[in-house]
């Protein structure tokens, strides 16, 4: 598979980054750490020049003009904090954080009957740091679907650092079959199931909406299991506020997805779809433009579906397709 | 194709109204061929809907810890049969 696409790109940083911030952060306390995050960020910068350029059309696309370096950075600084702060999350809990939350009457209302709900994420902000949420509705059962294998060495030592963590993670890795039957398997239990709803992958279903002025793809398999499981669906996202504060923001984006049996009439309801979590993206990015952590062209359509072997299915509950 | 038993006409009937497969009877679907990724052009999700059909239809939960869930759901054929020990411990 090319480069230009998200799965082509190994991991920012790698693991020598990822242990330096675990023995910093851990060993020398947050304050030290962040200010370890300019030379880090400033590094990152200038090493990679893909996610430069996809950072630098996408600020273009957000702020509507060309970004400026301190702009750029600001970027690129975001990401690295808010990778830091996922270590701290995880390995210290709340203290010295900060989370405000928004929507959470919505979120509690739609989870009420009993029959689970469908979180909608994005790469905006922490997705991690939902887990906050645990702390302000401690009966919201949330589980997280992520694809472990994406991004293998982070999540190792997330998991090191809070083995606990496994039990909430639905992972993506066992093949979408096994997924989807363990998401409907939480949906009756009455979980909270989060996923990410942002990035295609190769040979997934996916339809596009605009986002920021231009048309962009996004995954159908999100609207597709919540029609499945009778589900409401919400949008859900932290957005970083800067120096350890969160806002946690959910909103209700349908409270049950009906896809009717007609081939056209069916697109055209998963487009809708598609177009609001979209256009809810869009107002999220507008108030917090450096809150964007898709360092790849986004905008660019994924190879088609068929030329790509896999479950079109795939995607946002799967992994064994095609991967870069 | 092989001939679908009396079960497993039952089971097809079942996907193919959860799924409205309109453009397909349950008699065509073969016993043996593929359910997903084959020519049904059935998917992950097509799965998963099955699933809660199946749970709704037969009272039999399709575990999704199951080792054998690969070769449960690779055929009209393994599903029904499936299906039929499932309950036959479940009524033992």
């Amino acid at each position: 598979m090319s480069g230009g696409t998200w799965q082509g790109r190994d991991e920012g940083g790698g693991w020598f980054a990822l242990w330096l911030i675990r023995f910093i952060g851990l060993h020398a306390g947050r304050r030290p750490a962040r200010l370890l995050l300019g030379p880090v960020t400033l590094y990152f910068f200038l090493r990679r020049g893909p996610e430069r350029r996809a950072s630098r059309d996408y600020l273009r696309r957000a702020l509507g003009r060309p970004a400026r370096l301190r702009e750029r950075l600001r970027h690129f600084h975001a990401f690295a904090a808010t990778t830091l702060d996922r270590v701290f999350l995880l390995a210290q809990g709340e203290r010295g954080f900060v989370f405000e939350i928004s929507g959470l009457d919505a979120l509690l209302q739609a989870l009420a009957d009993g029959r689970g709900a469908l979180l909608v994420g994005a790469h905006v902000g922490s997705f991690e740091a939902l887990r906050a949420l645990a702390g302000r509705a401690p009966q919201v059962r949330l589980r997280l679907v992520l694809d472990r294998q994406q991004t293998p060495a982070l999540n190792g030592l997330l998991e090191a650092l809070a083995p606990d963590l496994r039990g909430q993670v639905i992972d993506a890795a066992r093949g979408p079959l096994a997924v989807l039957l363990a998401m409907g398997e939480a949906a009756r239990a009455g979980a909270l199931l989060a996923l990410l709803g942002d990035r295609t992958r190769a040979g997934e279903a996916a339809l596009e909406a605009p986002l920021l002025g231009a048309p962009a793809p996004f995954p159908l398999a999100p609207w597709r299991i919540a029609a499945v499981l009778g589900v409401p669906v919400l949008l859900g996202c932290a957005q970083y506020r800067g120096h350890g504060r969160y806002h946690l923001r959910f909103q209700l984006l349908a409270s049950r997805i009906e896809l009717p049996r007609a081939p056209q009439a069916r697109q055209a309801a998963l487009a809708a779809c598609v177009a609001r979590y979209a256009a809810e993206l869009e107002a999220l990015l507008r108030e917090n433009p450096y809150d964007w952590f898709n360092f790849y062209d986004f905008w660019q359509a994924p190879p088609s579906a068929a030329a790509a072997a896999g479950d079109p299915a795939a995607g946002a509950a799967a992994a064994d397709g095609p991967r870069g | 194709m092989s001939t679908q038993t009396p079960a497993e006409h039952d089971l097809a009937t079942l996907i193919v109204d959860s799924l409205h497969l309109e453009q397909l009877s349950a008699a065509q679907i073969d016993p043996e061929a593929p359910l997903f990724g084959g020519e049904l052009g059935l998917d992950s999700i097509d799965a998963l809907e099955i699933a809660l059909a199946v749970s709704r239809h037969y009272g039999i939960h399709l575990r999704a810890d199951h080792p054998d869930n690969r070769r449960i759901f690779g055929s009209l054929r393994a599903l029904a049969q499936h299906i039929a020990r499932e309950r036959a411990a479940q009524a033992a």
